[in-house]
């Protein structure tokens, strides 16, 4: 069997990359992806600890994960949309209105 | 059996019955609302008249009759009660029949004259005598207190009765403000004596008094807050005084009374012959019995009274107007009274009390009339040659003239003489003190006799200075009326004490207000009260010597006095003579400076403090609060910056905080160990 | 149920009278908030209990189950009535009613809104008076600030932001200081008590089943918690060096809601000292007599001494109130029946007193456009009635005998002078009693200049007598300050009998 780390390792790696596109990227389609890449991350976490316990509750919130993942991203899309019609771009810089 | 005392509230209420009738009513009654207050004056002094045939058969009574607020527990009860005795009878009789010649008088002073506002002055009128009335009757020191401030009430309102003009809202002011000041005192001696003794009641065996004489006698014992039984009666005592040096117009709060000339003439007869100024000294008479205890409070009330007769005697020489010298005379006949209470003669000043109010309110009514003729000018240098237009105010002023002066044998004289000899025998019976008090009651005799006759001779002597002086309005019968029936009085009351006769010519039982007052209630009498009294009797020679020096000495001083008037003044064209004085009469003029000196006080002392204190508030108290406010708000602004609006930079700081957060577990939880 | 259906009413009205079409509004209004009156006079007339509420006496029209149950401390819905509490309940809904009817002038913009306010806050200060649950008295005590915060910054004037929103962030900030040390007190007294019942805290107070609490011994937890409620309240009260939201807060509401805030809001503090502080930890307050004393006679004569700086009416009133505060404090710290009956018997004079000078001012401001002493003189020429009456007020305000002031007033000095909680209490008393001619001496000032004098006014608006309807509720004021004065023992009697048990050495002097 395939110790936990390796799991753990995997979705850490998964994790710091999207944190990283999050943090170093402006646009916000590739904003949205890095965002699913940690969902996903923890999507693996889940599973993992899920077998290594036997317990297939992890699995299950992995699969509600998803669904959530799903709608998120369909709420996102709206959102670019929004950005694009108002700013003429999907810069996340630039959309800086709600600020004080 | 509904005696008559079941019917003494009736002498309270009636009045004040008139007051709500005027205020409701009054301006659809003829009169605007008069009749109502002569005929509840009218009844009130009938009532009084049986009230006092009752007290002379020797009935006394003191009831209460009224719960105010009922302690439970244990905690006192205050009560509102009547305490008719001889004293309070005649009180009753006098205020009463003043305020009913006071009403009769104003259809001539204020309808006759075409004065607007009349229901607003009725009412005033009702709601003081009603006040005074109950200050009267009143039973125990809380109840006295409360209707003495109701007294003060009704005479802002009546001296501010013309309130369109400047003048009178401020001296009306002035007065109550005045009064006020007094009256704080007398509050803390209210309070002070109900912590002390559990009771305010003036008569009985538990009455204050009476407690009072017990805890020195050692048969009592009170809280005396640690002071010695005697300091601390001398304290409340002088508390009490306060109000009383406030309302009867005594050195130093009685700058007020001058200026609240502005009144209606009328209704500066009744605060100066019957109401207000006379509730001060009647409430020392009243709680006599207690402040007989203290030697140290009796020597200071003969020290105010002999101070202020002479003190305002000598600002009363140089005045122009007639009221303003009928002013002094009050506060200088008031400081009599002190004198007389002061000096252990609680009998001679009641008696001066009583012919006091007769012949002032003769002489204030009198000169209501000479300013109806003079078409309100007040101006005694615009008059002269009066006599002649109008008698029966010259006879009826002149005979309160010579009672005011002292002359010999209209009542002035008698009242004023006995003051002056009970306060010399006690003097030299060893209290030095005292003595003083009397020189300076004496001196104030000659200034009284002075300015007396000099207000008289400018009056109605010479030629008239003025075209109204030779062609003066007249007067009918409802001024006259109540002059002719002040002027009998005052030229006759004084039979009913003529102690010199009694002890020259060796004839008993004509000291009748002695034995008047004799008859009170038990610890209440004369009698008692001489015993209580700290002073001993000494004479010059024999009693009936010292009798007959006193009388002649003070007598002489007065005929002097007047004399010295008749020769400067009773001349056609008579001057100014007192301007010979130069900077004493300026001085005089001007009151010794005691008004400046009280306006200083509230105009470049209080008024810059509380400027201050404001300034203070607002800049300091609140400013700290704002300062609190601003911090907060300054804060705000700056840390409200980290909300770029970018998101990568709400996502960098997510990060971070988390970064810290971990690393600040790690750290606490020892992972890197 | 009484209690129950007297709020119910009172909200519903608010509610009907929120939806209300404007030109009623203010007439309905008023026409409903009789309810509640009727409703506190029959209370009052059959109110037979004694006792203190808190201390194991009687409680009158009383309802108590069990609410909300949080762990081992029940939320309990628990409402009634003693001798403190009924006479500001017939307070608040007279007072009331008065205020919404001198409002029909001068409220001329949302008037539903306003009057559903109003009675909304009166339901809320019923409220206050009636809870006997520390939890229901808590909710009731912070809804009463959301109406006046409205009232204020809608209706106020040219600054009515700043002061709306300084009366509440400092209240506010108060009630939270108070709150804490209350629950506090809760959990020092841990198992000792299983629910937030007032009655059941106090009397376990009083037991001294005070445990230690966050490192404090039981001692100084009572300690820091009396100062902390004692801070909190007297934010409330309000007594110098506490007292800066109240003027800007009355020069800027509007004259209904003046009246509200001087007559009824401010009881709302002294009401809460005398049930939490001064009933529940005695031993503290003697403890601390020195330092409440002072504060007493500070805010006596200092308010007295800004009231006589100002030139604007309704900041002389609004100074006063701060002095006439002071003798209520006074009086609570003194432990006699006069010094404790008296400070709940003037809450109840001052809310008549200090609501009747408001109200007349407002006429007087409906009229003229201005409230300041120098810009109108001799106003009792055009204005004979309201004049009349605003003397009467003022000499009422100045403690004039039998008006209520003077009853209140006398009281408290005689309860306080003869207190033994210290040696000191005579010299306390006596200078807090130089009030009385500072009083005077700048409510006389004030209406020498506006009322008397030659007639004078330097606005473009015509001066003239009130309408019968601004006038009538200063007069029934009047009326009830005076009926007060000559007969205090309406109140005074069943004022004793809630307050004698709080004294433990029962009555004294």
């Amino acid at each position: 069997m395939v110790p936990p780390e390796y799991y753990l390792v995997l979705s850490a790696a998964i994790f710091c990359i999207g944190l990283f596109g999050i943090l170093t990227r402006r646009n916000a389609l590739l904003f949205l992806m890095s965002v699913e890449l940690m969902l996903n991350a923890a999507n693996i976490n889940l599973v993992a600890f899920s077998y290594v316990w036997g317990n297939v509750t992890g699995q299950t919130f992995a699969l509600f994960t998803m669904a959530l993942a799903a709608a998120e991203v369909a709420i996102g899309l709206g959102i670019i949309m929004v950005l694009y019609r108002n700013f003429g771009g999907v810069d996340v810089t630039d959309a800086t209105t709600m600020r004080w | 059996m509904a005696g008559i005392f079941d019917f003494v509230p009736a002498i309270v209420l009636l009045p004040f019955v008139s007051f709500l009738v005027a205020l409701a009513v009054g301006n659809r009654m003829p009169k605007g609302g008069a009749f109502a207050g002569i005929v509840a004056t009218a009844g009130s002094f009938l009532l009084s008249l049986a009230t006092f045939f009752t007290v002379s058969q020797g009935q006394t009574y003191n009831q209460t009759i009224y719960t105010w607020a009922q302690g439970l527990d244990g905690a006192v009860t205050l009560e509102f009660g009547l305490l008719i005795d001889p004293l309070s009878a005649l009180m009753l009789v006098i205020v009463t029949l003043i305020a009913l010649l006071v009403h009769i008088f104003s259809l001539g002073y204020m309808n006759d004259e075409g004065e607007t506002g009349l229901p607003r002055y009725y009412a005033g009128l009702g709601l003081f005598t009603a006040s005074m009335l109950g200050f009267v009757v009143a039973d125990n020191l809380l109840m006295a207190f409360m209707f003495f401030e109701l007294v003060g009430l009704c005479s802002y309102l009546l001296i501010g009765f013309w309130f369109r003009e400047p003048g009178p809202p401020s001296a009306a002011k002035k007065a109550f403000l005045v009064t006020r000041f007094g009256d704080y005192f007398f509050l803390v001696g209210v309070v002070a004596v109900f912590a002390t003794f559990g009771t305010a009641a003036f008569a009985g065996s538990e009455s204050f008094p009476h407690l009072a004489e017990q805890a020195l006698a050692g048969e009592t014992s009170v809280n005396t807050f640690g002071f010695a039984a005697e300091t601390w009666f001398t304290i409340v005592g002088l508390l009490v005084l306060g109000g009383v040096v406030g309302k009867s117009a005594q050195f130093p709060l009685h700058t007020w009374l001058p200026d609240a000339m502005e009144g209606p003439t009328p209704v500066s007869a009744l605060i100066h012959a019957a109401t207000m100024v006379a509730a001060g000294v009647y409430l020392v008479a009243r709680m006599y019995g207690f402040y007989a205890l203290s030697p140290t409070a009796l020597a200071i009330i003969a020290l105010i009274g002999g101070f202020t007769a002479l003190f305002a005697a000598t600002m009363g020489v140089v005045k122009r107007e007639i009221k303003q010298v009928l002013a002094y005379s009050t506060i200088s006949q008031y400081g009599y009274m002190m004198l007389g209470l002061g000096g252990g003669g609680y009998v001679a000043a009641t008696f001066h009390l009583m012919t006091h109010a007769f012949f002032k309110a003769l002489l204030f009514l009198g000169a209501g009339s000479v300013i109806i003729a003079m078409h309100h000018n007040e101006n005694m240098w615009d008059m002269g040659g009066l006599k002649e237009k109008m008698p029966v105010t010259y006879y009826t002023f002149l005979s309160g003239s010579l009672a005011l002066a002292g002359i010999f044998p209209f009542a002035g004289f008698w009242s004023k003489d006995e003051v002056l000899y009970e306060t010399l025998i006690h003097g030299l019976g060893g209290s030095p003190i005292l003595l003083v008090a009397y020189a300076m009651g004496l001196l104030a005799v000659f200034f009284t006799g002075f300015y007396t006759f000099r207000m008289v001779f400018l009056t109605f002597h010479g030629k008239p200075r003025s075209q109204t002086a030779r062609d003066p309005h007249g007067v009918r019968w409802n001024v006259k009326g109540p002059l002719a029936v002040l002027g009998v009085l005052a030229a006759t009351t004084g039979v009913v004490n003529m102690v010199p006769v009694e002890k020259l010519l060796g004839i008993k039982g004509i000291d009748f207000l002695h034995q008047w007052l004799d008859m009170s209630l038990d610890g209440l009498t004369a009698h008692h009260y001489a015993e209580l009294t700290p002073y001993s009797s000494a004479y010059i020679g024999g009693e009936a010597t010292t009798v007959a020096i006193g009388a002649a000495v003070s007598l002489g001083l007065a005929i002097a006095g007047a004399g010295l008037a008749y020769v400067l003044y009773n001349v056609p064209e008579p001057t100014e003579h007192t301007d010979k004085l130069g900077g004493i009469k300026t001085l005089l003029y001007n009151n010794y400076y005691q008004d400046e000196y009280q306006v200083w006080l509230a105009n470049s002392v209080v008024r810059p403090i509380s400027r201050g204190a404001d300034k203070f508030d607002q800049g300091v108290v609140d400013g700290v609060v704002n300062g609190v406010s601003s911090v907060s708000l300054f804060s705000g602004s700056r840390v409200r910056r980290i909300q770029t609006g970018v998101v990568s930079n709400y996502a960098a700081l997510l990060t971070l905080g988390l970064t810290v957060l971990l690393l600040g577990f790690g750290l606490l939880g020892g992972w890197f160990q | 149920m009484m209690i129950e259906a007297l709020m119910a009413v009172t909200f519903a009205a608010a509610l009907v009278v929120f939806v209300a079409p404007d030109e009623y509004a203010g007439r309905l209004a008023a026409a409903l908030s009789l309810l509640p009156v009727v409703g506190s006079l029959l209370m009052w007339a059959q109110y037979d209990a004694s006792g203190n509420a808190l201390l194991g006496g009687d409680i009158a029209f009383e309802t108590d189950f069990v609410w909300l149950s949080l762990g081992n401390l029940d939320v309990h819905w628990f409402v009634g009535v003693d001798g403190i509490s009924l006479p500001l309940l017939v307070l608040t809904t007279i007072l009331t009613t008065l205020a919404i009817v001198s409002a029909w002038t001068p409220i001329d913009v949302r008037q539903s809104q306003f009057y559903g306010l109003m009675l909304f806050m009166e339901a809320n200060l019923l409220g206050v008076f009636t809870a006997l649950d520390f939890f229901v008295w808590f909710v009731f005590w912070e809804a009463v600030l959301v109406p006046m915060y409205f009232l204020i910054g809608i209706w106020g004037g040219p600054r009515r932001k700043y002061a709306a929103i300084k009366f509440f962030v400092y209240t506010n900030i108060a009630s939270l200081v108070m709150f804490i040390g209350f629950i506090a007190l809760v959990f020092g007294l841990g198992d000792s008590v299983s629910s937030m019942r007032l009655p059941e805290i106090a009397q376990a107070l009083r037991a001294d089943q005070l445990g230690s609490f966050a490192g404090l011994s039981a001692d100084a937890l009572k300690l820091v918690a009396f100062v902390a409620m004692f801070l909190g309240f007297a934010v409330k009260v309000p007594v110098v060096p506490l007292h800066t939201w109240l003027p800007d807060a009355h020069v800027e509401a509007p004259t209904p809601a003046s009246v509200m805030l001087a007559g009824v809001l401010l009881k709302m503090g002294t009401y809460a000292l005398l049930r939490f502080n001064f009933t529940m930890m005695p031993d503290v307050a003697k403890a601390l007599v020195v330092p409440i004393a002072v504060i007493a006679v500070l805010s006596v004569i200092y308010g007295a001494i800004l009231a006589l700086a100002q030139q604007d009416l309704k900041r002389i009133v609004a100074y006063s109130s701060v002095s006439s505060m002071g003798y209520v404090i006074l009086g609570l710290v003194a432990y006699t029946t006069y010094g404790v009956g008296g400070a709940t018997f003037q809450m109840i004079a001052h809310g008549l007193i200090s609501g009747l000078m408001f109200m007349a001012v407002g006429v007087i401001y409906n009229t003229t456009h201005t409230r300041m002493l120098g810009d109108m003189s001799g106003i009792a020429d055009r204005m004979p009635v309201t004049s009349g009456i605003f003397v009467a007020g003022a000499f009422g305000y100045m403690g004039l005998p039998l008006m209520a002031g003077f009853a209140g007033e006398f009281f408290i000095f005689q309860g306080s002078f003869q207190s033994t909680v210290h040696s000191a209490m005579p010299l306390f008393t006596a200078a807090a009693m130089f009030g009385i001619v500072i009083v005077a001496g700048y409510l006389l000032s004030a209406m020498q200049r506006t009322l008397f004098g030659p007639f004078r006014f330097d606005g473009d608006y015509e001066v003239t007598e009130a309408a019968f309807h601004d006038v009538a509720p200063l007069a029934v004021l009047l009326l009830l300050v005076i009926v007060l004065g000559v007969d205090p023992d309406i109140f005074f009697t069943m004022i004793q009998q809630a307050v004698n048990p709080i004294l433990e050495t029962g009555g004294g002097l």
